[in-house]
């Protein structure tokens, strides 16, 4: 029995093969398989992401109520915004707390990968235990310090007053406004630096040995094989994961709001803990969108620059 | 000699930096667990500090017994395991293609996937919220298991595109000269071959879906259908239960992670997960 292409004219064939062949070759030679495979993918950024983020952008030039249809009002949430104090703040606290959180987990992290590519017993154990932080649930650590944090019955105050005598009386972490963003910070801090530590060590083992040899050589001390080997050879690393840890820290929303839900008095808050409370607590969609958005240009220029070293590393 | 004495002082020096930080990151584990244990009355009394005298089961009795706990931890299983096989699946075929397969628009798709990896959650919570009700998922898990994908797609293809790129061309090619097809040669050749990266992207993506916060606050309001990280947040508010109690459900959201974590931890250390970061 032949098959429908088999009774087909000789010459209608061949047409459909030379159209076949001119896709192939504007298309690229595994287009089919390609879109066939690509398909969800691109549905679902389309549909998860770049809907919802157009949708944000429509929606913070409005005032939108929960419930109420939206209202058009150009960049009105946008300039009050601009004038709005607690704003100013929110916006003043997240450059704090991502700069100081970011620039701390660099340090601890360089140690961390400068320590564990000497030759230490028990690497793997030492490695193993430094990276839990990054991968258990930032709840549950968030919980964890807010425990720890606590001024009554918690364990920091008991060790400091208790058992070191370093001061007096325990200090009120989180309800303290000169303490709160520090203790914040260094949960942060505990939470991330393993990430940089890990990738930090992941790059120093591709340099070659011969580099350090070369170096040691020519009569380099320890700080300057650090200086004029290590940092080079890691600088897209290091770019990169500053990069990354700046933008999920800048949106870092659930440290904060289990510890301090922004306070004591505002000392905390950070715009994605302030976008929460507009929008849920006070209702106003609009303008909340408008807080998570206020900084895109500057976050666009930021991932726009990171997507292009992480696609100059390898092939990509 | 002097350089002997130097070497001895810098590891002596890298020791004690390792013990430092280790210090510091396992202590809010010990404590976590040991605060478990102990009971109400120890707690109060700031007696025995370090270790729960006498350990004892209550906070977890309490847990399982008079609070939805056992309910949350079946919707974070829920949760997680549908949305890692929904991100698995998509991911795997994608990253194939991206890495792989020579169409137009594949670079484009490759940048596109990436920074839709980087797009923050804060910005989409809102608006995703919205199209979450208007389809009518808001309270319920598989609201969570469709936005999900939103986060563990892009991070899944991203990590395993790397992995298809370290898998030798030639091996495809053998195969396609022996009569398989292009999508054969995925699946007998490549697949089988790329099973432990497969394996360890779906258990990220399970550990990201099992940790995630904000869409879970934001879309479920129904207290039996909170996943275990809000359902463990709201035991803050009452001060009802003590510290132990809540300690009690710490541990049991981190274990599944942990045990996770114990096949994920020669991925991490040779930078897979950088690897996405690879520089």
């Amino acid at each position: 029995m032949a098959t429908p292409a088999a009774r087909l004219p000789a010459a209608a064939a061949l047409r459909r093969r030379g159209a076949s062949v001119a896709f192939a070759r504007a298309l690229g030679p595994d287009y089919r398989l390609g879109y066939l495979f690509v398909a969800p993918i691109v549905v679902l950024v389309l549909a998860l992401v770049a809907y919802p983020f157009g949708y944000a952008i429509y929606l913070s030039m409005t005032r939108k109520y929960v419930g109420v249809p939206p209202v058009w009002v150009g960049f009105d949430n946008y300039v009050k915004l601009t004038w709005d104090g607690f704003f100013q703040r929110a916006v003043y606290n997240s450059f704090i707390f991502t700069f100081g959180s970011v620039g701390v987990k660099l340090l601890l992290g360089m140690a961390m990968a400068l320590v564990l590519t000497r030759r230490i017993r028990f690497r793997s154990f030492w490695t193993g235990v430094l990276l839990i932080p990054w991968v258990a649930p930032t709840v549950v650590s968030a919980l964890n310090f807010l425990w720890i944090y606590d001024y009554s019955l918690g364990v920091l105050n008991y060790l400091l007053v208790k058992v070191f005598h370093v001061l007096p009386r325990g200090v009120g972490w989180l309800s303290e406004p000169g303490t709160a963003m520090a203790s914040v910070i260094a949960v942060n801090v505990w939470r991330g630096f393993p990430f940089f530590g890990i990738s930090f060590l992941a790059g120093m083992k591709a340099i070659p040995a011969e580099m350090y040899e070369a170096a040691a050589v020519d009569g380099a001390t320890a700080l300057q094989r650090f200086r004029h080997v290590t940092l080079p050879a890691l600088k897209n690393i290091i770019v990169i994961v500053v990069l990354l840890s700046t933008i999920w820290t800048f949106n870092d929303f659930t440290i904060i709001y289990i510890l301090t839900k922004g306070g004591p008095g505002g000392a905390t808050q950070v715009l994605p803990v302030l976008t929460y409370e507009i929008a849920f607590g006070a209702q106003r969609l609009g303008e909340a969108i408008a807080v998570a958005l206020y900084m895109l240009p500057a976050m666009a220029a930021v991932i726009i620059v990171l997507a292009r070293y992480m696609r100059k590393g390898g092939a990509r | 000699m002097r350089v002997r004495v130097l070497a001895h002082a810098q590891g002596a020096a890298a020791y004690a930096i390792l013990t430092a930080l280790l210090l510091v990151v396992a202590f809010p584990f010990y404590w976590m667990f040991v605060s478990s244990l102990k009971s109400e009355e120890q707690m109060r009394s700031l007696t025995a500090m370090f270790w729960p005298s006498p350990a004892v089961l209550d906070n977890y009795r309490q847990l399982l017994g008079k609070t939805d706990f056992g309910a949350w931890y079946g919707n974070s299983i829920v949760v997680a395991v549908g949305s890692t096989l929904v991100a698995t699946a998509i991911g795997t075929l994608g990253a194939y293609a991206l890495a792989r397969l020579k169409f137009a628009g594949r670079a484009f798709m490759a940048s596109a996937t990436l920074i839709t990896y980087l797009v923050p959650p804060s910005i989409l919570f809102i608006p995703l919220y919205a199209q979450i009700r208007t389809l009518g998922l808001a309270d319920s898990l598989t609201g969570l298991v469709a936005a999900y994908p939103s986060f563990t797609v892009p991070f899944v293809t991203w990590l395993l595109m790397g992995y298809f790129e370290s898998i030798p061309v030639e091996l495809e090619e053998a195969a396609m000269i022996d009569g398989a097809t292009r999508f054969g040669a995925f699946r007998r050749v490549i697949l089988p071959l790329a099973a432990p990266g497969v394996l360890a992207a779906a258990l990220f993506a399970f550990t990201q879906a099992w940790n995630e916060f904000l869409y879970a606050l934001v879309f479920i309001t129904n207290v039996k259908l909170r996943t275990l990280p809000v359902g463990l947040s709201t035991f803050i508010t009452g001060d009802v239960y003590g510290w132990g109690f809540l300690m009690a459900g710490a541990v049991l959201t981190t274990l599944p992670v942990i045990a996770a974590y114990t096949y994920l931890q020669k991925y991490m250390v040779e930078g897979l997960t950088a690897g996405s970061v690879k520089g």
